[in-house]
C-alpha cells in the first residue's frame, strides 16, 4: 500500500468510531451528582482556571468523573470544599463565585491557587479541581486539536524542528 | 478403532498455539485450535484509533469496574481503558497465593491470547543463557544449544517481521532484521557517549521490535499512531490473529474452536499416549472431547500447567508447576539533558532503546550471577506535565505546550533463577467459573535477583553520568512483583533426565510422546532477555521434530 493510500485509509478508519460513539460520550452522566448551581461555579472556575474549558465542556466531564469514577469519599471532599468559592466571592463582591465581575473570581482563584500551591498537597478540593479542567482539556477534541496532539502525525521523526 | 477427530489439537491461540497451528497445517495436519476465549474480529475489535475524548473516561479507565473485576490484570503495562477486554476477568478466574507474597497472574482469553498485548521486543538468546545453568551448577542444564534454535530463530523472525540494528555481540546474536526504527537526537547523542565512554562493553542499540518497518508478507508498515494494545489495524505488529492464524486459515486445514475451555487431557494408560482434550463450551458448560494423534499445549505457562496437573499425567519428575520464573525490574534511573531545545519527536514510536546485558559477561560481579538488560528512552514532556504547575489562566495555559527540557531514562529487565520452591499447585478447593481447579501460586524474588534489582540503579546512573545528564535519579521503586513483567515461565522445563524434568529437548513429554508443550512453561532458565521470540522458535521446531516423528509412526 502506498504511503498515501495508507493514510487515506487510517482516516477513514478513524472516523468510524467517531460517528458510532462520539455522541454517547458527550452526552451528560445519567444521574449527574453536580447541581444547576454548582456546575455554573464549576464551568465558570475551569474557563477561568484555563481558558477554553467551556469551549471544551469541561463541566461535563467533571461531572462524568465525579458521578462515575471517584469514591465516595473524593466526591464528598470536592463538594465539600467548592463553597468556599462562594464564602470568597461574597466576601470580596458581595457575590457568589459565579455571579462576581471576572476581575475577582480571577483573584479569588488566584489566592487560592497559591494557597495551596504551597501547601503541596494534590488532595485538596481545589488541586482535584484544576487536575481534572487541565486534564479534561488536554483530552478534550477542543483542547487535542488546539494542543497539535491531532490529527496523529502518522509518522515517527525522532529530531523534528520544534 | 475410530480414527481421531483430528491430526493435531492445540490448546491456545496465542503466540505460541498461533506458531503451532501455522507450522503444522503448513506440514499438512488436520489441526484442532483451541480458544478459551472469543473470537477477534480486527475491524471492530481494534480500537487503536479511538481518540481519548471518546473514551468515558479519557483514558484513565473504569476505575470502579477495574477495582472489581481485574484487580490483578489492571497491573500489566499495556492494560488500559481499551486495552483492558484483551485481560480476563479476576472474578471469573480466580487463584491464590500466601497473603504476604503476592504474585501477578497476567491472562488473556481471546483468540490471540497475549499476542495481541504483548511488549513486541524480540530478543535471541545464546550459549551465555543456553549453558548457564550448567556453567553454575544451578537446577538442570537445558539440553539444546544456541546451534540447535539459531534455525528456528531465523524462521520465525523472517515470517513475523523484526526491526531492528545488528551489533555483532556474540551473547545478543543478531537476527533477520528489517530496518531499524530511528533513535531520537538525545538518544543518539547517549548512544555515542556511551561508545566513548565504555567501547563495546555497554551498547546502547534501538530495540528490537516485533513492528514493521517496511511491507512484509502482506502487512503494511507501522504508521507511528502508539497504542499497540489496542489491535493494529495494519497487521503492523505480529500477533497470531495478524499473521500466524491467517497462515494456517489459508492452508484449509484449520478448524479454530473459541470459547472452548480445556479442562484436562484423557489420557490412554495402557498405551502411556494422550487420546483427546475434554473441554468446556465456555457459554453454555457443557462438556464434550476430542480427539487427536499429537496434542500441543500452547496455554502460557500457568494454564498449561493447569492442565497437567488437572489431568494428573506428564509428572513423574514432579516438577510440573516447580521453577516459575519471571523477569525482575523497577530499578534504574533518569536524568535531564540541557539543549536540543529546538527540536522535538512527532509520532509515537512503539519502541524504546535497548542496552543488552554487560554484566558476568566477560567479567564476574561479586554480588550476583547472570544479569539484566536495560529498556527506555529519551522525550520531553507533554502537558501532564501541566496537571500538577502552579499557576491559572493564559500563564497555565501556556505551560501546556511548554515542552520542558529532555529527560531520558533507563528500566532494568533482570534474569531470575529457577527454584522449585517457587511453585504452583492445584488449589483444594478453589475452582474458576467452570468450575476447573484454580492454582496456588508461591513465588519470591532470591537473594540473587535483589541483588540483580539493586545493581540496575548503580550501571543506569552511571550510563546516564557518562553521557552528561544531570539531575541523575535512580529509581525509588521496590522491585517489580512477581508475575509483574508478564513473563512468566518454567512451569514445565526441558531437561536431558526425565527424573528432573518435564520435557525433552524437543519440548516433549518425557512420560507421553505424542504430548508437547511450547509456551513459556518449557523454560530451563529464564535469562533477561524478552522471552516470545523463544517461545515461537521452540514452538516451530517442536512442530516440525513431531510431524517427522508422526511421519514415522514413532508417536
Amino acid at each position: 500500500m502506498e504511503r498515501r493510500e495508507l493514510i487515506r485509509w487510517l482516516a477513514a478508519t478513524a472516523g468510524l468510531p467517531s460517528l458510532a460513539f462520539g455522541r454517547e460520550v458527550h452526552r451528560r452522566p445519567l444521574r449527574p451528582t453536580l447541581s444547576a448551581h454548582v456546575e455554573r461555579t464549576v464551568t465558570v472556575a475551569a474557563e477561568r482556571i484555563l481558558p477554553g474549558a467551556t469551549e471544551a465542556n469541561v463541566g461535563v466531564f467533571i461531572d462524568k468523573m465525579l458521578t462515575d469514577w471517584h469514591t465516595p469519599e473524593e466526591r464528598a471532599r470536592f463538594l465539600g470544599g467548592l463553597p468556599e468559592l462562594d464564602v470568597r466571592g461574597r466576601a470580596r463582591a458581595g457575590r457568589d463565585f459565579a455571579d462576581c465581575p471576572e476581575a475577582d473570581q480571577v483573584a479569588v482563584l488566584s489566592t487560592l491557587d497559591e494557597e495551596v500551591s504551597a501547601a503541596g498537597t494534590n488532595d485538596h478540593w481545589f488541586a482535584r479541581l484544576k487536575y481534572l479542567t487541565v486534564y479534561g482539556y488536554c483530552t478534550s477534541e477542543v483542547g487535542m486539536r488546539a494542543l497539535g496532539l491531532w490529527p496523529q502525525a502518522w509518522r515517527y521523526d525522532g529530531c523534528a524542528p520544534v | 478403532m475410530t480414527p481421531p477427530d483430528f491430526d493435531a489439537i492445540v490448546v491456545g491461540s496465542g503466540m505460541t498455539g498461533g506458531w503451532a497451528a501455522k507450522e503444522l497445517t503448513e506440514l499438512g495436519l488436520r489441526t484442532l485450535v483451541l480458544e478459551a476465549g472469543r473470537p477477534i474480529v480486527p475491524e471492530q475489535d481494534y480500537v487503536e484509533h479511538r481518540p481519548l475524548w471518546e473514551m468515558p473516561f479519557r483514558g484513565l479507565g473504569d476505575r470502579r469496574a477495574v477495582a472489581v473485576r481485574q484487580p490483578v490484570q489492571s497491573h500489566s503495562a499495556s492494560f488500559d481503558e481499551l486495552s483492558h477486554v484483551f485481560w480476563t476477568d479476576d472474578a471469573d478466574n480466580p487463584y491464590s497465593t500466601p497473603p504476604d507474597r503476592p504474585f501477578f497472574w497476567f491472562r488473556a482469553r481471546q483468540v490471540g491470547g497475549k499476542s495481541i498485548i504483548w511488549g513486541r521486543q524480540v530478543y535471541r538468546w545464546s550459549d551465555l543463557d543456553f549453558e548457564a545453568n550448567l556453567r553454575e551448577g544451578i537446577a538442570v542444564d537445558w539440553p539444546i544449544r544456541y546451534a540447535d534454535i539459531a534455525p528456528w530463530y531465523d524462521h520465525v523472525e523472517r515470517f513475523i517481521g523484526v526491526s531492528g540494528q545488528a551489533e555483532g555481540l556474540a551473547h545478543l546474536p543478531d537476527g533477520q532484521f528489517l530496518p531499524p526504527m530511528a533513535l531520537n537526537c538525545v538518544e543518539q547523542h547517549v548512544q555515542q557517549q556511551i561508545a566513548d565512554r565504555f567501547g563495546r562493553a555497554r551498547v546502547l542499540t534501538i530495540g528490537r521490535v516485533a513492528n514493521l518497518t517496511v511491507q512484509h508478507h502482506g502487512r503494511a508498515p507501522c504508521h507511528y499512531c502508539g497504542p499497540c494494545q489496542r489491535g493494529c489495524i495494519t497487521r503492523s505488529y505480529f500477533s497470531s490473529v495478524n499473521a500466524t492464524l491467517p497462515a494456517a486459515q489459508a492452508t484449509g486445514r484449520l478448524t479454530l474452536r473459541p470459547f472452548s475451555i480445556v479442562r484436562s487431557l484423557v489420557y490412554d494408560a495402557a498405551n502411556t499416549r494422550v487420546t483427546g482434550v475434554r473441554v468446556i463450551d465456555a457459554n453454555t458448560k457443557t462438556e464434550r472431547e476430542y480427539s487427536a494423534r499429537v496434542i500441543f499445549l500452547c496455554a502460557s505457562a500457568l494454564e498449561s500447567a493447569r492442565i497437567l496437573l488437572n489431568s494428573g499425567v506428564a509428572n513423574s519428575s514432579g516438577q510440573v508447576g516447580r521453577n516459575i520464573m519471571d523477569h525482575i525490574k523497577w530499578g534504574g534511573a533518569s536524568g535531564v539533558f540541557d539543549g536540543w531545545t529546538d527540536r522535538r519527536t512527532i509520532g509515537e514510536r512503539p519502541n524504546g532503546i535497548y542496552v543488552p546485558r554487560f554484566r558476568n559477561v566477560t567479567s564476574r560481579h561479586p554480588d550476583f550471577i547472570r544479569g539484566y538488560g536495560f529498556q527506555g528512552g529519551a522525550g520531553r514532556a507533554g502537558w501532564q506535565a501541566a496537571l500538577h504547575a502552579p499557576g491559572i489562566g493564559p500563564a497555565l495555559k501556556a505551560r501546556l505546550t511548554d515542552l520542558g527540557p529532555w529527560s531520558m531514562s533507563f528500566g532494568g529487565f533482570g534474569e531470575m533463577l529457577p527454584r522449585e520452591e517457587n511453585r504452583a499447585t492445584l488449589h483444594p478447593t478453589l475452582v474458576d467459573r467452570w468450575g476447573i481447579p484454580s492454582l496456588h501460586i508461591e513465588c519470591k524474588w532470591s537473594e540473587n535477583e535483589l541483588a540483580i534489582h539493586r545493581d540496575m540503579n548503580v550501571t543506569a546512573a552511571e550510563l546516564l553520568e557518562a553521557a552528561g545528564a544531570k539531575h541523575i535519579e535512580p529509581s525509588t521503586s521496590g522491585p517489580s512483583t512477581p508475575g509483574g513483567t508478564n513473563h512468566e515461565m518454567g512451569t514445565a522445563r526441558m531437561g536431558r533426565d526425565p527424573k528432573t524434568s518435564v520435557l525433552n529437548g524437543w519440548n516433549q513429554s518425557w512420560d507421553v510422546p505424542n504430548l508437547f508443550v511450547t509456551d513459556g512453561a518449557a523454560m530451563t532458565s529464564s535469562g533477561c532477555q524478552n522471552p516470545s521470540l523463544t517461545y515461537m522458535a521452540l514452538t516451530a521446531r517442536a512442530c516440525h521434530y513431531a510431524v517427522e516423528q508422526l511421519k514415522r509412526r514413532e508417536l
